[in-house]
């Protein structure tokens, strides 16, 4: 068939919806490079988009920004605690003026917003260092356990900045007992820190400082008081191709 | 109803070059902002597709994913993420719909139409509030059988086939329908969208 012939059905092409033999031709001519096919088809896939702008006005659930970013390994931007914030000091603020005799409920509400503010400062400076090691010109991921049950996450490597790993299925460990984080470089392992997962079995644990020529990252569970050497067999383990990304 | 998304979603096609190249050095801001960008246009072709809103919510998701695992093929610098975003959310929810209603699809063919190199020439300023009023026009035109065939066609992803099915009317008839709606269409948007 010529191009002329298969003008009518470029944009059932486009949709997915072609019968042969119009499908297998414009195939053919497109694989053969077919100036006049090609141009055709880019002409479908603008008019494509703009049909599928037709489509009457909705708007999603605010919550699926947050899912989609949690499934990237992202968050809150780093300034979204800054209105959650000024919200809990203003409404402190109010009650202070609102009760205003009440010294002591007064006292008690301010300790409770300083420490709400001093748990989410710090939880802010983790999320910065995350961000900072997640935004880096020479970070590297490696996801890890895809597939399997347990565990399984994703590890975030900057030669100049630490290691971040954010990890999933991970149970809570057992009493007296905590993961520790290894950073496996020309065969030995070097401690990277201790940490706990969350109830949902969520973990996001920083080390920061140089990491240049990290082969893997790899966590153990450990004594809590850690150790200098893995005692227990990885329970998994992340390989690290730096400069390859 | 549909223009102020549109003009949320797509202000600058220099915008999304820069977008693109953050999303490669994956950036997770990057992929935020291409959602505050194009998410309720999204959000909106999926929903008009599959007509539940918890379904559109996670084919967006996925959209978004695929988008974000694929965008070391896009090149940045030849065109607007937008058109190749909007492919792949309606393939997404064409698929979710042919999945369930037990009708076979050509993985092959929608993996191709939706490849991010074929979507680097498109124009870079592409869904603009004015072109998108334009097809609405051009579609509210026609009559009623070729509306809907387009309509069958773009927005359920049935085959020429299942549309004689649906509407009972012989395949003839509907294929004579579908060549002369999409002529129509074509020549009335020659100027709107240009090879």
């Amino acid at each position: 068939m010529n191009c002329n012939e298969l003008r009518e059905h470029y944009e059932l092409y486009a949709m997915g919806l072609a019968d042969e033999p119009e499908y297998s031709e414009i195939r053919a001519h497109l694989n053969a490079q077919c100036e006049v096919c090609m141009q055709e088809m880019k002409r479908t896939r603008q008019m494509l988009a703009l049909l599928g702008g037709t489509a009457p006005a909705a708007a999603p659930s605010p919550a699926l920004r947050r899912r989609i970013l949690a499934s990237v390994g992202g968050g809150q931007s780093r300034f979204g605690w800054a209105p959650f914030l000024a919200a809990a000091l203003a409404l402190s603020l109010f009650a202070a003026v609102y009760f205003g005799g009440r010294e002591r409920d007064l006292a008690n509400e301010l300790a409770r917003v300083r420490e709400m503010n001093r748990q989410q400062t710090i939880q802010l400076a983790g999320i910065n260092q995350a961000f900072q090691i997640l935004t880096g010109q020479d970070t590297v991921v490696s996801t890890f356990g895809e597939g399997q049950p347990t565990p399984k996450g994703k590890v975030f490597v900057s030669p100049s900045q630490g290691v971040l790993l954010i990890a999933g299925n991970l149970p809570p460990a057992p009493r007296g007992k905590a993961y520790e984080m290894w950073i496996i470089k020309d065969g030995k392992a070097r401690a990277a820190g201790m940490f706990q997962t969350g109830a949902d079995g969520t973990a996001m644990h920083i080390q920061r400082g140089a990491a240049e020529n990290t082969g893997a990252v790899a966590v153990t569970l450990e004594d809590e008081a850690g150790a200098d050497q893995p005692t227990s067999t990885p329970l998994f383990a992340a390989p690290i191709r730096l400069g390859l990304q | 109803m549909m223009l102020l998304p549109i003009l949320m979603a797509v202000q600058s096609g220099d915008d999304d070059s820069n977008l693109v190249a953050r999303m490669q050095r994956r950036d997770p801001n990057a992929l935020a902002e291409l959602y505050d960008r194009y998410g309720r246009i999204t959000f909106s072709l999926i929903v008009r597709i599959v007509r539940d809103a918890a379904t559109a919510e996670d084919l967006v998701q996925e959209t978004f994913l695929r988008v974000w695992n694929r965008v070391h093929g896009f090149d940045a610098m030849k065109g607007s993420i937008g058109p190749w975003l909007l492919a792949v959310a309606r393939n997404r929810a064409i698929d979710y719909l042919r999945s369930a209603g037990g009708r076979e699809r050509n993985a092959l063919e929608f993996e191709e139409a939706v490849h991010p190199a074929l979507y680097c020439d498109v124009e870079k300023e592409l869904l603009t509030s004015d072109k998108v009023r334009r097809v609405k026009s051009a579609v509210e035109k026609l009559t009623p059988n070729h509306r809907q065939v387009i309509e069958l066609a773009y927005f359920e992803g049935l085959s020429q086939t299942e549309m004689a099915e649906r509407m009972g009317q012989p395949l003839g008839t509907v294929k004579t329908w579908v060549r002369a709606a999409l002529k129509t269409l074509r020549d009335d948007l020659g100027a709107v969208v240009t090879a």
